[in-house]
């Protein structure tokens, strides 16, 4: 994997973000779209795929130039080609929420976008929470109550509760109750994300 | 593994052995039994911790199972060429050849791999394979009927897709239904349930030449290397596995299974590594389940209370050829009992160990017809349970528990039958007992201290989420008089000392003797360094708070890295493994459900369970408790949302996903009360383990809150809105009494 991202490294800065621009109206079509090309060419939109195509992701304050066939998932794009893993795949149709992503300042579900479409926006995952060995408070909330176990939901909870509380600095046991229903634990780790989730105080408004 | 191979005749009472005796636990422990934080738990929350599914190794590529679209069918033909043309295909390779049946939805038939994920999801679509469709039977009943197709007769024992078992009797049935006042005859019923693993089932498999390192979601690293070898027909010794972290298993991730044979060929074959994870319906498919339970009960009490009589016909499935047992009668005394177990076989995939396996589903059957037997007699349901349970005894001590909970609970706050009070919302309290065994031996341990004071305690377990990691840690500084932090425990890998799989709940009881042994016996030679030093006798030195000092002298002694400085270039190196006496076995208790039930949608609201429950000497009370937390939460998940769904026609499951197999979510999540039993008694047994227990009985305690609620009995899970409805008409029009 390591020899693969020094071939997607390649300096392509921007080429991403105006692709982008002009395929966001058509980007869930383009994969499938083969035949037309000239056609839609012609309305000045321009088709990328099926094969790789280069493009430019912000994932928490960093530019990566990846090379994805436009049907890849943001999820997969991040892990497959960047080995940023912190973010993991339970169930890849938006259900269970542990790929959960801040894409500028909302949560989304990585499975289920494309990385296509996310170029140009900030991208945060739980990977870059963290600054060095300190952890976001939400991260030390999570650990000081036991909020997690096996750990493998905990990134796309813990970044729903980073989300919840950058909007609402103290949440109310509703709050958490509506900000975290889109997560599934299957260890049964709730009664502690619920107490680590009300127990955060003083996150700044993202 | 010799001794597995070559067991030695167990004694008839063993007693604590020698060195059970020199490092029993401490009267009063420094780190033990407190609130240690999970020592994983900022990599895990920081997204560091690499787990199997996360693993990138140069050059790897990426497997894709083709599995049969049909519940039984026989392959004519299986065709790699378009898929092997594919682009980035590097490995094809065909698993189940023509002529050979598959035998469910999700049977595994062919595989392949290419550069990316896509790319072998594009292949798999090419493999062309062709199937003469056959006979299946979808559901229990269609495997029962009289005219039902004959599918698993070449299994043994099997006649008509059913293997009946041996009649288990006790007792003269006939003089304790004359003993009966009343008598109740039912049928009750729980449902098939799969693992949801959050991680799927899966590894990443690399070769070097001959030898095989696998990164697997596994519970057991040990028995899959073993199972590997097996499978591939080589050395054991030429396989590593490595579990760092793994994301769930619930009993369903014993070994190399299907996909991590087929992982290791196609790596074998592509001469690269191959990551082969599977995805969210394949894991509903073919990677286990709680097996199905039926019972048609016949009971007896009399009229003071007293059980009389019980003669129950049971059956279940397990899916394709596989058993589905459970205990019946659960815990309770019947002094007249018979019982006969069939395991019915269908076209789905097989049954695998769950969380308590039997457990949950033996609770259920019986605790219903508990809650229906003390209505007869007009006894309240705790005082009724409290007099028909076994003799009492440190691992079965329900009677207490029993009303230590109803206080705490407020149970005496419990109407009689069906809430009286107008409106829709009805609120109930249900009540449910559980045991399990846990315990477990065998487990090893290695400990090293070298001259800078570090101590690595290696151990072959895995942590599966329980904190297995953080046990290790805990019971080292214990041992030491260090603090949790200042120990390295290395777990997760084949080249640490031989331990069980995780499941049953023993992994606690198993490893923690071999910790406790290997930590006490590598600190003796620290004292052996530093006594002439301290000029004392080494038997004169204790460890605690970071020093080794003279017993009762704590200014006569030196700081741990000073006398560690004494160990010289040979690190201090010591072997243990289990022994008698600093762990036991069996565990017992006790659960309330509060719940408020609408009976205009039929939707059943939990809003608090409390549990009493014991086990052993608690390790580390935090991660003890979250154990309780999760169990009883898995066990909701059983009692009102999840349900392997399979069309009664096509036999093929209709919900194998994450959004129609409903599982809880924050807002369905109720208040939760623990009752840790933390006594002298319970500390005495030492380790025993609690991954298990509490999932067993919650479900039980709600379905027996909404009958208080309702009035009316679910005798079948799960407790969907359209079958508390359906009850609730059947009590209205006259009921089953």
């Amino acid at each position: 994997m390591a020899q693969k991202n020094e071939n997607e490294k390649s300096e392509r800065v921007n080429v991403g973000r105006r692709t982008f621009l002009k395929t966001a109206g058509v980007a869930p079509l383009a994969a499938g779209v083969i035949g037309g090309v000239a056609e839609l060419e012609a309305q000045a939109s321009r088709v990328v795929g099926p094969g790789e195509v280069p493009i430019q992701l912000i994932v928490n304050g960093k530019r990566l130039n990846l090379n994805v066939e436009p049907r890849v998932t943001l999820l997969n794009a991040i892990r497959n080609k960047a080995d940023i893993t912190g973010n993991k795949r339970g169930c890849d149709r938006g259900a269970c929420g542990a790929c959960t992503m801040i894409i500028d300042g909302r949560t989304a579900y990585a499975c289920s976008t494309l990385a296509i479409e996310a170029q140009g926006k900030q991208i945060r995952t739980v990977d870059g929470l963290a600054n060095g060995a300190t952890l976001h408070p939400v991260q030390q909330a999570f650990c000081d109550r036991d909020a997690l176990m096996c750990g493998f939901c905990t990134p796309g909870f813990v970044m729903a509760t980073v989300a919840l509380v950058e909007k609402y600095p103290n949440p109310t046991p509703a709050q958490v109750k509506r900000g975290l229903d889109g997560n599934i634990c299957r260890c049964g780790t709730f009664t502690r994300i619920m107490e680590a989730a009300t127990s955060v105080k003083g996150v700044a408004r993202g | 593994m010799a001794k597995a191979q070559n067991p030695a005749p167990a004694p008839a009472a063993p007693g604590p052995t020698a060195n059970a005796k020199k490092y029993a636990w401490p009267e009063k422990p420094v780190v033990i039994s407190t609130r240690v934080k999970r020592l994983d738990g900022p990599d895990k929350v920081a997204g560091r911790a690499k787990y199997s599914f996360d693993i990138s190794r140069p050059g790897m590529i990426f497997g894709k199972i083709v599995r049969s679209p049909h519940p039984h069918a026989r392959i004519v033909n299986v065709d790699l060429s378009e898929a092997g043309r594919a682009p980035g295909v590097k490995a094809a390779l065909v698993w189940k050849e023509a002529g050979a049946q598959v035998m469910y939805q999700g049977d595994p038939v062919a595989a392949v791999a290419a550069d990316t994920e896509e790319q072998a999801i594009d292949a798999a679509r090419l493999i062309k394979v062709t199937y003469d469709q056959m006979a299946h039977v979808a559901t229990v009943e269609q495997a029962m009927a009289a005219d039902a197709p004959k599918i698993f007769e070449s299994l043994q024992g099997t006649v008509g897709n059913q293997r009946k078992g041996n009649v288990d009797e006790s007792g003269d049935l006939d003089a304790g239904f004359k003993a009966a006042a009343h008598i109740v005859e039912q049928t009750y019923q729980t449902h098939v349930i799969t693992h949801v693993c959050m991680e799927s089932h899966g590894c990443v498999c690399e070769w070097d030449g001959d030898k095989l390192t696998a990164w697997v979601s596994t519970q057991g690293v040990h028995g899959t290397k073993d199972g590997f070898a097996q499978g591939l027909k080589i050395p054991s010794a030429n396989v590593r596995v490595i579990t760092q972290y793994m994301g769930g298993g619930f009993g369903s991730k014993f070994g190399p299974d299907a996909q991590g044979l087929i992982c290791a060929k196609l790596a074998q074959e592509a001469k690269v590594a191959v990551k082969l994870f599977l995805d969210r319906k394949e894991e509903h498919l073919d990677t286990g389940n709680r097996p199905s339970a039926y019972a048609k009960i016949r009971a007896g009490v009399s009229a003071d209370g007293k059980l009389t009589a019980f003669d129950a016909q049971s059956w279940g499935t397990g899916g394709a050829g596989a058993a589905s047992g459970f205990p019946l009668p659960y815990i309770y005394q019947f002094p007249n009992r018979r019982r006969q177990h069939t395991d019915v076989y269908i076209n789905a995939g097989q049954q695998r160990a769950m969380r308590a396996p039997g457990h949950p589903q033996g609770c259920f059957l019986t605790e219903i017809l508990m809650d229906e037997l003390a209505d007869r007699v007009r006894m309240d349901p705790v005082q009724f349970r409290i007099m028909n349970l076994p003799t009492a005894a440190p691992s079965r001590a329900w009677g207490d528990y029993f009303q230590q909970g109803a206080t705490a609970f407020g149970w005496a706050k419990r109407h009689a039958t069906g809430d009286p009070t107008p409106g829709p919302i009805k609120n109930g309290f249900g009540v449910s007992a559980h045991q399990w065994g846990g315990g477990g031996r065998g487990g090893r341990a290695h400990c090293d201290i070298t001259s800078d004071g570090s101590v690595v305690m290696k151990c072959g377990t895995q942590d599966l989420g329980t904190g297995t990691r953080t046990l290790v840690a805990v019971l080292t500084a214990e041992t030491m008089g260090l603090p949790v932090s200042a120990v390295k425990p290395e777990i997760g890998d084949t080249m640490y000392p031989v331990c069980g799989a995780s499941g049953g709940s023993t992994t606690a009881a198993s490893i923690s003797p071999a910790i406790r042994i290997a930590a006490g016996k590598a600190l003796d030679q620290v004292f052996a360094k530093a006594a002439p030093q301290l000029g004392v006798g080494a038997d004169d030195l204790v460890a605690d708070g970071g020093r080794i000092h003279v017993k009762g002298n704590t200014s006569k002694g030196m700081a741990w890295k000073d006398a560690c400085k004494l160990i010289g270039t040979e690190p201090i190196s010591v072997d243990a493994e289990w022994e008698d006496g600093l762990s036991s076995t069996g565990t017992s208790g006790v659960q309330f459900t509060e719940v408020d039930v609408d009976i205009e949608t039929g939707i059943v609201k939990v809003k608090r369970i409390l549990t009493v429950q014991d086990c052993g000497l608690i390790v580390d009370r935090l991660t003890a408790e979250s154990q309780i937390y999760g169990g009883i939460i898995g066990s909701l998940n059983f009692a009102l949302f999840e349900d392997r769904i399979l069309d009664r026609v096509t036999g093929q499951m209709v919900n194998p996903n994450m959004e129609s197999y409903m599982l809880a979510g924050m807002s369905d999540i109720p208040k939760i009360d623990i009752m840790l039993v933390d006594t002298p008694v319970q500390r005495a047994r030492g380790v025993i383990g609690i991954g298990e227990p509490p999932t067993v009985s919650t479900a039980s305690s709600i379905a027996n809150a909404v009958r208080n609620a309702t009035g009316a009995t679910l005798r079948s899970l799960p407790l969907m809105p359209h079958k508390v409805l359906a009850a609730i008409e059947e009590q209205k029009a006259g009921g089953t009494l």
